[in-house]
């Protein structure tokens, strides 16, 4: 059956019915168009300040909720205002359609007002980019924009609308399916590789199962965790990885890399086997390629191929979606364990307590630390929240902070900026994984240069009395380059003091949220307390010293042997 | 960091856009590319794509593993010179002020395909090599000027993949 409408009128009808609730972004002059038939749509607009936060709230609202957040924007500045989310998307394979409006067809390359060439400045930063040309084609576009997003190794897809395909008018057909050649998501996983890969996991001796982002993306975290408590394997993560396997059971080491856990960062040296599951050692999770686990015989498992031996060159690599072969996996060896391993007479399990117990008392883990410290507030703010709640960051020392000391209980309750590192991420990511989880709370955990990058998010989070939270650690500084500069540039301190930082609680109240600034940590869980019971935004700004570094810190470039797990003087050997 | 000369093949699914995407990832790794041959296969179905690109020869090996990311390629190999049959067809401008028609025809075996008062235009097709030597033997100050297609090649029997 077909019905004659406009292209824009067509896109919201196939947004309709790819179920999206919201759409995040700003109308201008290219896309009014669609913006007049999200008119009686029962898709919610919800206004930005910025196109930046559209997509990072877009892409917090995919990470949380299974289906692709969707932004939009205009032609011009707000399709390149998009970018960096769109790139931050990208990098940690997050769900996501971004539509943006584009000057009409016979404007195109003639320097047309607001005209950009965004799928050539957007190729290299998302999965795959659509331009319709035709408004007949406009359904099949959005169907084909879901698909990509969504399948295989999700990531940001990029639908350009020029102005005049959303105008025009076409008998259109809305396919149930459609199908791209070239792009074959769902290979069967090959049931050789997952005989092999049992075979090396009952032989080995020393086993560490590895997670990272793709244990989430793929729903993994159930076999994951089972494979691991069948094997009575030590469990470590990437730091997008956290929340794959609860970080408060005895098996977990908690996260590897620039700043992981001490145990997790030294135990990875002395494995003899590693599972790596949905992982791409990344170099901050990894350090030097040549030098990461060099004993270990590894197994990679995951759903794009072309991650494979990328990085580091492994010895079975297995395609496919994880929570599948990790279900398959798990039968495979339990199939061949006779009788469980004798717990007490397990030399490994015995090592890994032993490393636990001789780093216990490493500077990072002792509470040396000033009472209003990020690690002390870190792991004040996890006693307060239920596990079930979201937390968000910016990215410096704060996120840092939460590597090491947050214990992440579930899946998906753990949104971060990994793969690019985006300041500004954490505000308007709480504001899309509200929106994707609005009865759990959902708190950003930030710095005070993050913050200002995205603060108008609070407009939004007040317009929409969104009852998130803001905490703002204010150390007056970028704090993570501050520590870089005096750990590796000889205390030369140079563009990273804010001499002049905004007063936080007025700017909190002008913008209409709820602020307060606590000096101790018995206030700071009050607060905490009473932002969760708010009708709106709260921003606790907690004032810390600038002088606090994040340690554990392996330093780029360093096998993750050398990881400096106490203080600035162990810095100078390097 | 070995540095040699290596075909890039890829077959691209025929839309606009796809030799932009694939571009994308040899500018990224840097690489130079010396000859690019495209033409429609599969009944207007699929493009293939014949690159030859010199620069680090594992930066070659990233791309083409990298390229299967890209949603619109079917398939994408390098191989190293000795493992392809590859041709060129070059058009070369001859000033004739010099050199006869039967001499060069004499000397070169080449194909005459368009002849004015002062000039002939040859058509050559062969290696990169021959097209090299067939220059060379005609004398550099004879030539005008030369169209060449860059390397088509598909790979030989033995190779295996
Ligand atoms: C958009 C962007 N610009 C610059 C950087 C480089 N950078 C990384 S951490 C950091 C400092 C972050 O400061 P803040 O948000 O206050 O957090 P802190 O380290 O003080 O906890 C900077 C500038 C970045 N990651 N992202």
């Amino acid at each position: 059956m077909t019905e004659k409408m406009s292209g824009a009128r067509a896109t919201v009808e196939a947004l309709e019915r790819e179920k999206v609730d919201y759409i995040f972004g700003m109308p201008g002059g290219a896309n009014l168009p669609l913006y007049d038939a999200l008119w009686d749509s029962k898709i919610k607009h919800i206004l930005v300040r910025h196109e930046q936060l559209a997509a990072h709230m877009a892409d917090a609202y995919g990470r949380v909720s299974r289906k692709a957040g969707v932004c939009s924007a205009t032609s011009g500045p707000g399709a390149t205002n998009l970018i960096t989310g769109i790139a931050t998307a990208y990098a940690d394979s997050s769900p996501m359609v971004a539509i943006t409006g584009q000057v009409a067809k016979a404007m195109t390359g003639r320097n047309a007002f607001q005209e950009t060439d965004v799928i050539g400045i957007a190729t290299p930063v998302t999965k795959y980019t659509l331009q319709p040309l035709s408004a007949a084609e406009v359904p099949f576009a959005v169907k084909e924009a879901f698909y990509l997003a969504t399948t295989g190794r999700p990531g940001p897809v990029l639908l350009d609308l020029p102005k005049d395909v959303q105008q025009e008018e076409a008998e259109m057909t809305f396919p149930e399916s459609v199908t791209v050649r070239a792009y074959r998501p769902n290979v069967p996983v090959d049931p050789q590789d997952i005989e092999r890969a049992a075979a090396m996991i009952v032989k080995a001796e020393r086993p560490i199962l590895w997670g990272g982002g793709g244990v989430r993306i793929a729903d993994a975290a159930q076999p994951f965790g089972a494979l691991a408590e069948l094997l009575m394997a030590p469990v470590i993560t990437t730091l997008q990885g956290k929340g794959d396997f609860p970080e408060n059971h005895p098996l977990s080491l908690g996260p590897i890399g620039m700043h992981g856990r001490a145990e997790a960062n030294k135990l990875v040296s002395e494995c003899d086997l590693l599972v790596a599951v949905g992982v791409r050692f990344s170099d901050r999770s990894t350090g030097n390629f040549g030098e990461f686990a060099p004993g270990a015989k590894i197994i990679h498992i995951d759903a794009d191929p072309t991650e494979f031996n990328k990085n580091k060159a492994v010895d079975l690599s297995i395609l496919g979606d994880a929570n599948v072969v990790m279900g398959m996996l798990f039968d495979a060896v339990a199939k061949r364990i006779t009788k469980s391993k004798d717990l007490n007479n397990n030399p490994w399990l015995k090592r890994v307590n032993d490393v636990r117990e001789e780093l216990k008392g490493i500077p990072a883990y002792k509470d040396s630390y000033a009472d209003l410290s990020g690690p002390r507030i870190v792991k004040r703010l996890r006693d307060v929240l239920p596990p079930e709640a979201i937390l968000t960051t910016g990215v410096g020392r704060h996120q840092m902070w939460c590597e090491i000391h947050y214990q992440v209980l579930r899946p998906r309750t753990w949104i971060t900026s990994t793969g690019l590192g985006t300041m500004g991420f954490g505000l308007p990511a709480a504001v899309g994984a509200k929106f994707a989880a609005p009865d759990v709370p959902v708190v950003d955990f930030d710095g005070d240069g993050s913050f200002v990058m995205t603060e108008q998010a609070l407009a939004t989070a007040v317009e929409e009395k969104l009852p998130i939270i803001s905490v703002i650690l204010n150390d007056r500084s970028l704090g993570m380059v501050e520590q870089w500069q005096r750990l590796m540039y000889n205390r030369h301190y140079i563009g990273i003091k804010f001499p002049n930082t905004p007063d936080f609680v007025k700017l909190a109240e002008a913008y209409g949220a709820h602020a307060k600034t606590v000096g101790s940590l018995d206030e700071f869980a009050k607060a905490m307390r009473e932002g969760l019971r708010m009708d709106g935004p709260t921003v606790i700004e907690v004032p810390v010293s600038p002088l606090d570094d994040v340690f554990p810190f392996l330093p780029p470039g360093k096998g993750i042997k050398d990881t400096v797990y106490g203080s600035s003087k162990e810095m100078a050997i390097f | 960091m070995t540095r040699s000369s290596k075909v890039l093949s890829t077959l691209v699914e025929n839309k606009p856009g796809t030799l932009f995407r694939v571009i994308h990832l040899v500018r990224l790794m840097r690489l130079n590319i010396e000859g690019l041959t495209l033409g429609v296969t599969n009944g207007g179905a699929d493009c293939r794509m014949t690159m030859t690109l010199s620069g680090d020869d594992a930066a070659v090996e990233h791309v083409a593993r990298q390229l299967m990311k890209v949603i619109d390629i079917l398939e994408a190999h390098t191989y190293g010179p000795e493992e392809v049959t590859a041709r060129e067809l070059a058009l070369v401008k001859i000033n004739t002020d010099k050199i006869s028609v039967a001499e060069i025809q004499r000397n070169t075996g080449c194909r005459i395909v368009d002849s004015s008062k002062h000039s002939v235009v040859a058509e050559i097709v062969g290696s990169a090599k021959e097209i090299d030597e067939f220059v060379q033997r005609l004398g550099e100050s004879n030539v005008l000027d030369i169209a060449r297609t860059g390397v088509a090649a598909l790979p030989k029997e033995t190779t295996s993949r």
